[in-house]
């Protein structure tokens, strides 16, 4: 069952086309990569399919309803977290979450759990202004997860974050995911989607220029090689696809020659480069 | 429209408004404004408290104004030599000399000419603020100002003439504070409330909650109307002896600030920064106050202009409602007032769905 369908998607803003004819699915639980540089189109993508932005042409379904015309039944079903930390900073944290409840009619007993879901709980109390970035994104977590959306957007939610803050959102996303919720992730760390999503959609100028598994997409462009460096210092590529590959490599294991060996996959930030011609920080 | 989301909105704002420094002293203002004059100038609540004598052959509709006023005592004399010593000796504010034939001639636009002997044995406050009911109730005989030239007398000295002149205490300060109140809620918070959910972009969570545009719009206006009202509750808890007529005087208040909020809702649609409202706020809290300034012997021209403020109608009608007369005047100010305020509703609604696409 899908939970994200989009077909044909266009916006433009003036003259600026932002998104051309995009079309994908995504499955119910699944976590879903949606990856380009900046001005890409995420963000404008991920504004449409959440009901704040009307698409240009083309059409999409979120948890089953239509986003151009069915917006008051989509919000309660999807939970966004934005790219800018756009909470109220001289309310405290449980103060932010309490008026979310209010606008989605949620038990206000729900703000305390989702606070210890994000661990949280013990500076609830203080103003977000005094808050780090870390604590901030969150609680911007908490507050999209405060009515159990179906789905959940999250666009850059590791940007600016030291890696041990990166690491617990990356947790909370698995944790979400096992949790049967729909993940929608933009992220500009190609580490970041290769650990957390199933499949990865590449964005660039607008157009969805590859969409599969990161395997997959590793596997048709990178190469299929093993880097092999010696006790003498030498490097050595053995080519797998060469018959003589094995008796090679077993002749250097048995004569004790072998320092390290590496498998030469290529990475996603490699693969999107050949794709897309740029890297993403470009 | 969902009430309960109007409601956490407007919850929400009339709670982190105080907290924000600038906000609370836009709020706080016009209540500390009030409060001083009302310490320096204590005797503002007994203002038209008058007697008045009065010699009108006639039986003028100026003075059938007066009668209905609750707040004055008439006395009538015989003849226009006697209104004079009269006021003297029973030290009424002042006297009325209306001619014959007045209303005749104020209906065929002769400016008929009206006697007032002003007694400037009352303290200085009390003195404006006859001439400022006088004044009132002269210009709201006709729509054509002045419907008559008033030649001012002082009691103890017959040559101290002056026309159309002397400073309107009543109706310049209670209207001005409301107004100043109406301005800084309008043209100040009203406008940051909607702009920093902008700027901070608060404003795409709440269009990704069940909030709609039209629900946010709502609850910042409720927000302004709350502090508003209770501030101004306070203004007129502090002048209520000045109000001839509650229910009218509630009702163009609450117009009034319908408008003025409406106004600072399309400042807050338009602009995108604080910076830009702190900029321009106080010139429009300039231009929305500026009606309210008493400007004797003004200009044609300047007159002319200030019709083009919207709240010029307001405190039109603020005037007439705070003597209680002219109500079909009053009611045609309540609808130009209402008409802008319905524009201004219209312009923002049209304004952010632009911004919004």
């Amino acid at each position: 069952m899908n939970s994200i369908e989009v077909d044909g998607l266009s916006r433009t803003f003036n003259d600026l086309q932002a998104v051309d004819r995009i079309s994908f699915t995504v499955e119910a639980g699944e976590v879903f990569g949606f990856l380009g540089h900046n001005g890409a189109g995420k963000t404008t993508t991920i504004r449409m399919l959440s009901g704040q932005l009307r698409p240009t042409a083309g059409r999409a379904r979120v948890a089953g309803c239509d986003v151009t015309t069915e917006q008051g039944r989509l919000r309660p079903l999807v939970g966004v977290v934005s790219e800018n930390q756009n909470l109220y900073e001289r309310m405290s944290g449980r103060e932010n979450l309490a008026f979310a409840a209010r606008l989605y009619g949620t038990n206000p007993g729900r703000v305390d759990e989702v606070l210890q879901q994000v661990d949280m709980l013990e500076r609830a109390g203080d103003n977000v202004r005094h808050y780090s970035n870390g604590m901030k994104q969150r609680l911007l977590i908490a507050r999209a997860l405060l009515h159990r959306p179906q789905i959940i957007f999250l666009d850059e939610p590791t940007r600016g974050l030291d890696p041990v803050v990166a690491r617990e959102i990356r947790r909370l996303v698995i944790q979400l995911a096992s949790q049967g919720v729909t993940v929608f992730l933009t992220t500009h760390y190609m580490e970041e989607a290769d650990e957390l999503c199933r499949r990865v959609a590449f964005l660039s100028e607008g157009r969805i220029v590859a969409l599969d598994t990161p395997d997959n997409l590793k596997m048709a462009h990178g190469q299929k090689s093993l880097k092999a460096t010696l006790n003498t210092g030498q490097t050595l590529t053995i080519a797998l696809d060469d018959e003589a590959a094995g008796k090679h490599l077993e002749e250097l294991v048995s004569g004790g020659h072998l320092r390290t060996l590496h498998s030469t996959e290529a990475t996603l930030e490699e693969v999107f480069i050949q794709i897309a011609g740029r890297g993403l920080s470009e | 429209m969902s009430g309960q989301v109007i409601a956490a909105i407007a919850r929400k704002d009339l709670t982190d408004a105080i907290r924000n420094r600038y906000l609370l002293v836009a709020l706080l203002t016009p209540l500390s404004v009030a409060l001083l004059l009302r310490l320096m100038l204590p005797d503002v609540n007994r203002l038209n408290n008058f007697t008045i004598v009065v010699h009108d052959p006639d039986r003028s509709t100026l003075v059938s104004q007066l009668r209905a006023v609750p707040q004055l005592k008439l006395v009538d004399v015989d003849s226009a030599a006697t209104a004079r010593d009269e006021v003297e000796k029973i030290k009424a504010a002042g006297a009325l000399v209306i001619p014959a034939g007045f209303d005749a001639d104020v209906a065929a636009g002769k400016q008929p000419k009206l006697t007032v002997y002003v007694n400037n044995k009352k303290n200085s406050i009390e003195q404006a603020s006859f001439r400022g009911l006088v004044e009132r109730q002269v210009k709201s005989l006709d729509q054509r100002p002045p419907p008559a030239e008033i030649t001012w007398i002082n009691v103890r000295e017959e040559a101290d003439s002056q026309t159309g002149r002397g400073i309107n205490l009543s109706q310049m300060l209670l209207p001005l504070l409301l107004l100043l109140t109406f301005g800084m809620t309008g043209a100040l918070v009203v406008p940051l409330l909607l702009v920093e959910e902008k700027e901070k972009r608060t404003m795409d969570f709440l269009l990704t909650s069940p909030a709609r545009l039209s629900e946010v719009i709502v609850g910042k206006a409720l927000t302004g109307i709350v502090y508003s009202v209770l501030i101004a509750g306070v203004l007129l808890a502090l002048n209520r002896q000045l109000i001839g007529n509650w229910p009218l005087t509630m009702l163009t208040i609450l117009l009034g600030l319908l408008l003025i909020v409406a106004m600072g809702l399309l400042m807050g649609s338009i602009f995108q920064t604080t910076m830009q409202v702190n900029t321009w706020a106080s010139l429009v809290l300039l231009v929305l106050i500026a009606p309210s300034f008493p400007f004797p012997g003004s200009p044609a021209v300047l007159e002319a202009a200030m019709r083009f403020i919207p709240t010029y109608y307001f405190i039109e009608a603020l005037k007439l409602s705070l003597t209680g007369t002219n109500v079909p005047r009053l009611w045609g100010q309540l609808t130009v007032v209402l008409a802008c305020t319905l524009v201004a509703f219209f312009a923002v609604i049209w304004t952010m769905r632009r911004a919004q696409n």
